[in-house]
């Protein structure tokens, strides 16, 4: 594995709360081009706060991360890099309501990127195709079906044209049957060479898709593995225990 | 008719669902009906609106020139022109028309009663007919280009209809320069304005220029800064824990001492000024409400697009905290209306003020109940208006408001 290949490379993080909690305690990941690595773990094991650490949504104490090659620090013009190099999927959509489906997916593309709107509408609408639900451009968010709104706000994501992906428990917030078309999405998405992150409770997405698989706790990472090992074989007695409550 | 029958069935069942409630609303309804019929019987019968009639131009316009009358006249009928031209666009921009009621519930009684009284009032007070002629040309003004407007407006360029806003500071600007002077127009200073015209102008700054304070306050308030959030906070506080009139009073004597003679602005500004400090610490508190209902993940999902903190704040955060304060900053819009009748005590002849004049006036002796409820229909006229503008906004810009 060459430099250049590395997308994400975490070392050492720490994170305290403010109220003096003790989120992550020396996390090291690293993720390559095109890998997709699921991160697994009971509520309260910082994943979460783990994978928001790679787009500066949270600020840790010590350790490094350096994101496509841009190490993670104080100054804002490589946060505001970062960020346009990772897009961020989350559990509870945060679709902006004021705006429709097609204003969603073309406001930071017009603002941050400076395109012209006439190609970044036509690119969006092509993302929209590609995501099932281009009929919906002219809608707003709260009249979209929650699976619908999900895959919407991948879109946005897509049309900043990110080299990661990052996805903070995209199916928690749903209903069971909306689950599964949001899943396809980031089956394709994984399929295209995606680089993507995702902390999910879905076994079946991180049996089929995932490269690697991460198991947390208490802002360790107790067990890093390829899932054929990792729900076959864990060599851990926390994994186990995990997946025997979640299996 | 079946609504008519559902009316009648329907007052039955509130009025007279039992033996005793019966008896309770015959009660009232009697009270109610004496009250209103002796009303009727002093308005039409006894009192003497010779007092409106013989003041109108002062109550209109104060102590304003009479030959420099043309201008106020001239910014009227600019008024509904603007007023017409703005509303028929809205009302032809298809995003207008997302509930298709236009005036729903009891907003329909306001307009009908306005309606009627714009119609009406001019008539039964006795004005002038030059005046009640000017009066019903500058309605029809407005009326025709609503409509006219309304039935074209769709066929404008969209990127002209976006500049359409923009007539309204224009005419604001426009419209200092025709009541004060200047430009080649006969300078009238501040003392000579009065009545209506005073008090429509006072409120009208005062909204307009705390409305900016109060959005700057609210963010100030919630800053990361410390100097930033306390020096809000003084503010604010400050202000809301004096009551108004003391402020005014304390800007009349306090602002002579603080700025040398010159640069001191004259009594009436002093008062504006103050009224904007007041109005846009309320403001600020109906804001910063409306901030903090909208959700922490709107701010991060801006943030993690790539959009900069004020562009996240200016294009997602404000959109929504702003139409979540409208109802509150629009109360508080409406009540500093109705303050500006303290502006009386400091001694200005804004409409209460002036009315207060007249009544001192011998010939106008005893004549206090025509003068005041004239004033008080004035004053609901005025806020009816702001609260219906108030509500079509909000229904425009409510997302959940759209046809499926």
């Amino acid at each position: 594995m060459t430099a250049s290949q590395l997308m994400i490379e975490a070392r050492g993080v720490e994170k305290w709360y403010p109220n003096g909690f003790h989120a992550l305690r020396g996390v090291d990941l690293s993720v390559s081009k095109g890998e997709v690595v699921v991160i697994m773990g009971p509520s309260g094991s910082g994943k979460s706060t783990f994978i928001r650490t790679f787009n500066a949504l949270e600020e840790f104490q010590a350790g490094s991360i350096s994101v496509d090659g841009i190490a993670l620090s104080n100054d804002l013009r490589n946060i505001d890099a970062i960020r346009c190099e990772t897009g961020m999927v989350f559990q509870q959509f945060n679709l902006f309501p004021h705006l429709t489906v097609l204003q969603n997916l073309c406001l930071a593309p017009v603002l941050v990127r400076k395109r012209r709107r006439a190609e970044v509408e036509r690119q969006a609408m092509a993302l929209l195709e590609r995501v099932g639900i281009a009929e919906q451009a002219a809608k707003y968010p709260g009249q979209l079906s929650g699976g619908q709104q999900q895959r919407v706000a991948i879109a946005r994501s897509l049309c900043m044209e990110p080299r990661i992906l990052l996805f903070d428990e995209p199916t928690s917030a749903l209903d069971p049957e909306m689950v599964g078309e949001v899943l396809e999405v980031m089956k394709a998405l994984a399929a295209d060479g995606m680089t993507m992150v995702v902390v999910t409770h879905e076994m079946g997405f991180a049996r089929e898709v995932a490269h690697r698989v991460v198991l947390m706790s208490e802002g360790r990472i107790v067990e890093e593995a390829p899932p054929e090992i990792f729900f076959t074989n864990p060599q851990h007695e926390r994994s186990r225990q995990f997946l025997a409550q979640i299996l | 008719m079946k609504a008519a029958d559902s009316l009648l069935a329907s007052l039955r069942r509130e009025l007279f669902a039992s033996r005793s409630d019966g008896v309770i609303s015959v009660g009232l309804l009697v009270l109610i009906g004496a009250a209103v019929a002796g009303l009727l019987r002093w308005a039409f019968g006894q009192a003497q609106w010779v007092v409106i009639q013989a003041n109108t131009t002062l109550f209109a316009l104060g102590r304003y020139p009479l030959e420099q009358q043309w201008r106020i006249w001239l910014l009227v009928a600019l008024l509904a022109m603007a007023t017409g031209l703005s509303w028929g666009l809205l009302r032809a921009n298809p995003r207008a028309d997302r509930s298709g009621v236009l005036w729903p519930g009891n907003d329909r009684i306001a307009v009908a009663v306005l309606a009627f009284l714009a119609a009406w009032g001019p008539a039964a007070l006795g004005l002038a007919l030059p005046l009640q002629l000017r009066w019903w040309a500058i309605t029809a003004l407005l009326l025709i280009l609503r409509w006219a407007s309304g039935r074209w407006g769709r066929r404008l360029p969209a990127g002209l209809l976006r500049w359409v806003p923009l007539i309204w500071p224009l005419l604001y600007l426009l419209g200092m320069v025709l009541i004060s002077g200047g430009l080649g127009l006969i300078q009238v200073p501040p003392s000579e304005w009065g009545g209506l015209l005073l008090t429509v102008l006072m409120a009208s700054f005062a909204i307009l220029a705390s409305f900016p304070i109060g959005v700057l306050m609210a963010l100030g308030r919630r800053s990361e800064l410390p100097l930033l959030r306390w020096g809000s906070v003084l503010y604010i506080e400050f202000i809301r824990g004096a009551p108004l009139i003391t402020l005014l009073f304390l800007g009349q004597n306090i602002l002579g001492f603080l700025l040398p003679g010159g640069l001191a602005p004259d009594r009436v500004w002093r008062a504006a000024w103050v009224l904007t400090f007041f109005c846009g610490a309320y403001v600020a508190e109906a804001v910063r409400a409306g901030l903090a209902s909208v959700p922490g993940g709107q701010q991060e999902a801006a943030r993690s697009l790539g959009l900069s903190v004020p562009q996240a704040l200016q294009h997602v955060v404000l959109p929504q905290a702003l139409r979540i304060a409208l109802p509150a900053t629009v109360g508080q819009f409406i009540s500093l209306l109705q303050d500006t009748t303290l502006l009386s005590l400091i001694g200005l002849l804004e409409l209460l003020g002036t009315a207060r004049t007249v009544m001192a006036n011998p010939e106008f002796l005893g004549k206090n109940a025509e003068v005041y409820l004239t004033l008080a229909v004035l004053f609901w006229c005025c806020c009816a208006a702001l609260g219906l503008g108030s509500r079509a906004l909000e229904r425009r810009l409510d997302p959940s408001n759209t046809p499926a």
